[in-house]
């Protein structure tokens, strides 16, 4: 602990609850779920983080997806209208019953001139689209659910 | 209202209180909001009750109310013409307000070149000295190179002198220097710490004031030629450089000397020809003021500067960014009685570690002269991602006592479950004959708190 200035507090006594807190700030950041500090004297103070929150709140209430577990829900990468057709083409993206690869584009989000793509998350068959085209769809909101 | 409105739809580039603080002004002068918000806010209740309502990105302020390039893509989207920054954020970043403005949309706040002119420390104190308004002694520009200069300058000026960064602010990027010897390497290790944290490492120096108090001054301005003081706020009580409660006017300042003040930082925004509303912050020990930064933009406490004249300010801003006169002039401003804010947060009362979690029972005071100015409701989720800010009670009496006693009903009617709030330090430190007394001093409160520890 010689050459580090003071990030971890000294061990010989135990950090204060400031410390503490900036210690879980620090592995919050770093993606880490634990850590532990011990000294000489055999003093050992363990730290663990609570796992983030995965999805802290949709933006519009998902359509329930109950009887289909296996599903996997495209939502949008960024905010913008909803373009399901290709803007020159009659045909949509992935309607429901098509066969799309993860990558694939499915949809697209328009602002002006500005279009984003959407891809598939994964292979698999479409089962419902959830969303409206052209509506102003915001991020993270479900498109449409792919099933395997 | 005859001329047409530049705007009629404005995006609202914040959360929390003062998204609701703004809309609400929008909607008292007839104007649709758009309420962008991260994937964690959805469910606030500005969001809720927002014309149209967008989701912008995920729940880190990076990808959403810091991303300048989203923001200017919702306005377009959602066909807002003018957007609100609010406090925090972007509100004080002069390329975003410059970007607004070049895309052809309306900025709420002073054009980039104020922002960027009271951004730099060294600029901004040329010039509020160049128009009169009263700076604490000091190097009056970036230190010299050379070390014996810097010495020259500190013997000069008269130790303690503090150490600064051009580009700090906030209590960040500053060093005290008690003698000679400490100098050098305050000077080296502040340089240093100022280039990895704003990329400047340019440093000035200024006498150290030992028992200042914060005293600032509210402007609003608009684009007429017309600059108005509102009066001064006393924010002398923070802990770590963070306010905790404020209060208007400044006990025992006389109002001439407040005066005297107000009207030069009205002729200092005359002269670079600032717009919207500011403030114009000091450090004040024995009678003495020293200008230290200017805030461009609406303030946390700014309510109770609207108690004490009964001016809507965020109002005002919108009216000005529309082109509109001030419809007073300096000698309609009055000083009614006093307000005092405390700002609730979601923290530990004692170890002021943040509290963030769902709220469970949320009980809010009320009675004559209680305002309360809050996002938060019952079943509302505080967010660990952003400050832990959740509302703010504002009391406005007929004097400082009476304002007092409001203030410490509606604290004992507040109750708050399922987090853990500040709210009992507020009604100690109410309690406390030195704050009763008024005029506290910057260090007060963490000497009192470390009394408190201390056993």
């Amino acid at each position: 602990m010689t050459a580090t200035p003071p990030l971890l507090p000294d061990l010989s006594t135990l950090p204060n609850v400031e410390e503490i807190g900036q210690i879980t700030t620090w592995l919050a950041e770093a993606g880490l779920a634990a850590m532990e500090l011990a000294n000489g004297a055999g003093g050992k103070l363990r730290i663990a983080v609570a796992p983030a929150p995965a999805q802290v709140a949709t933006p519009q209430p998902a359509a329930p997806i109950a009887t289909a577990p296996e599903t996997v829900t495209a939502t949008a990468p960024f905010f913008g209208r909803l373009a399901l057709h290709h803007p020159l083409r009659q045909d949509p993206f992935a309607p429901v019953g098509s066969t799309v690869c993860k990558g694939d584009t499915i949809a697209l989000l328009t602002i002006d001139s500005l279009q984003l793509p959407v891809t598939a998350p994964a292979d698999g068959t479409v089962v419902e689209i959830l969303a409206q085209e052209d509506a102003l769809i915001g991020y993270g909101a479900p498109i449409l659910t792919i099933g395997a | 209202m005859s001329a047409p409105r530049r705007f009629n739809r404005v995006l609202i580039a914040n959360r929390g209180e003062i998204a609701l603080r703004i809309q609400r002004a929008c909607r008292a002068l007839g104007l649709e909001t758009v309420a962008v918000h991260s994937e964690a806010d959805a469910e606030s209740r500005h969001v809720r009750q927002a014309d149209i309502a967008l989701c912008i990105g995920p729940a880190p302020a990076a990808r959403s109310y810091l991303d300048a390039d989203a923001l200017l893509l919702a306005a377009r989207a959602t066909g807002a013409s003018a957007i609100h920054p609010g406090y925090g954020f972007l509100s004080e970043n002069a390329d975003f307000a410059d970007a607004v403005e070049a895309a052809g949309l309306t900025f709420i706040g002073p054009t980039g070149a104020s922002i960027r002119m009271m951004g730099d420390k060294i600029t901004a104190k040329r010039a509020m000295r160049d128009a009169g308004v009263p700076c604490v002694p000091g190097s009056d520009g970036p230190l010299p190179a050379e070390m014996d200069a810097v010495h020259a300058l500190a013997a000069q000026i008269g130790f303690p002198v503090i150490v600064k960064a051009s580009g700090g602010g906030g209590g960040r990027g500053m060093r005290v220097v008690w003698n000679a010897e400490e100098l050098g390497e305050a000077v080296t290790l502040t340089a240093k710490e100022a280039q990895q944290a704003f990329g400047n490492p340019t440093l000035y120096l200024e006498r150290f004031m030992q028992k200042p108090r914060h005293i600032e001054i509210q402007v609003l301005c608009d684009t007429h030629g017309t600059a108005l003081w509102l009066g001064a706020r006393d924010c002398s009580l923070q802990r770590r450089h963070q306010k905790v409660l404020e209060e208007a006017p400044a006990p025992g300042i006389p109002p001439d000397i407040i005066a005297e003040i107000g009207e030069r930082c009205a002729e200092a925004c005359r002269r670079i020809f600032y717009r919207g509303a500011g403030t114009f912050e000091f450090l004040y020990e024995d009678g003495i003021f020293a200008f230290i930064e200017m805030n461009t933009r609406v303030q946390v406490e700014h309510p109770i500067t609207e108690a004490t004249t009964g001016i809507d300010i965020v109002a005002a801003q919108l009216q000005i960014a529309q082109g509109e006169k001030l419809a007073i002039r300096q000698q309609d401003v009055a000083t009614h009685g006093h307000a005092i804010e405390c700002r609730i947060n979601a923290e530990d009362p004692l170890s002021f570690m943040p509290s963030p979690g769902r709220i469970t029972r949320w009980d809010l005071p009320g009675g004559p002269g209680v305002r309360i100015d809050t996002h938060v409701t019952a079943g509302y989720t505080v967010q660990p991602y952003y400050d832990s800010l959740i509302g703010k009670i504002i009391a406005h009496g007929t004097t400082r006592q009476e304002a007092i006693a409001r203030l410490r009903v509606a604290l004992a009617e507040m109750q708050v479950e399922g987090v853990s709030t500040n709210i009992p330090l507020h009604r100690d430190v109410l309690a406390d004959p030195h704050f009763q007394e008024g005029g506290v001093d910057i260090h007060y409160l963490e000497r009192w708190l470390a009394d408190r520890t201390t056993p």
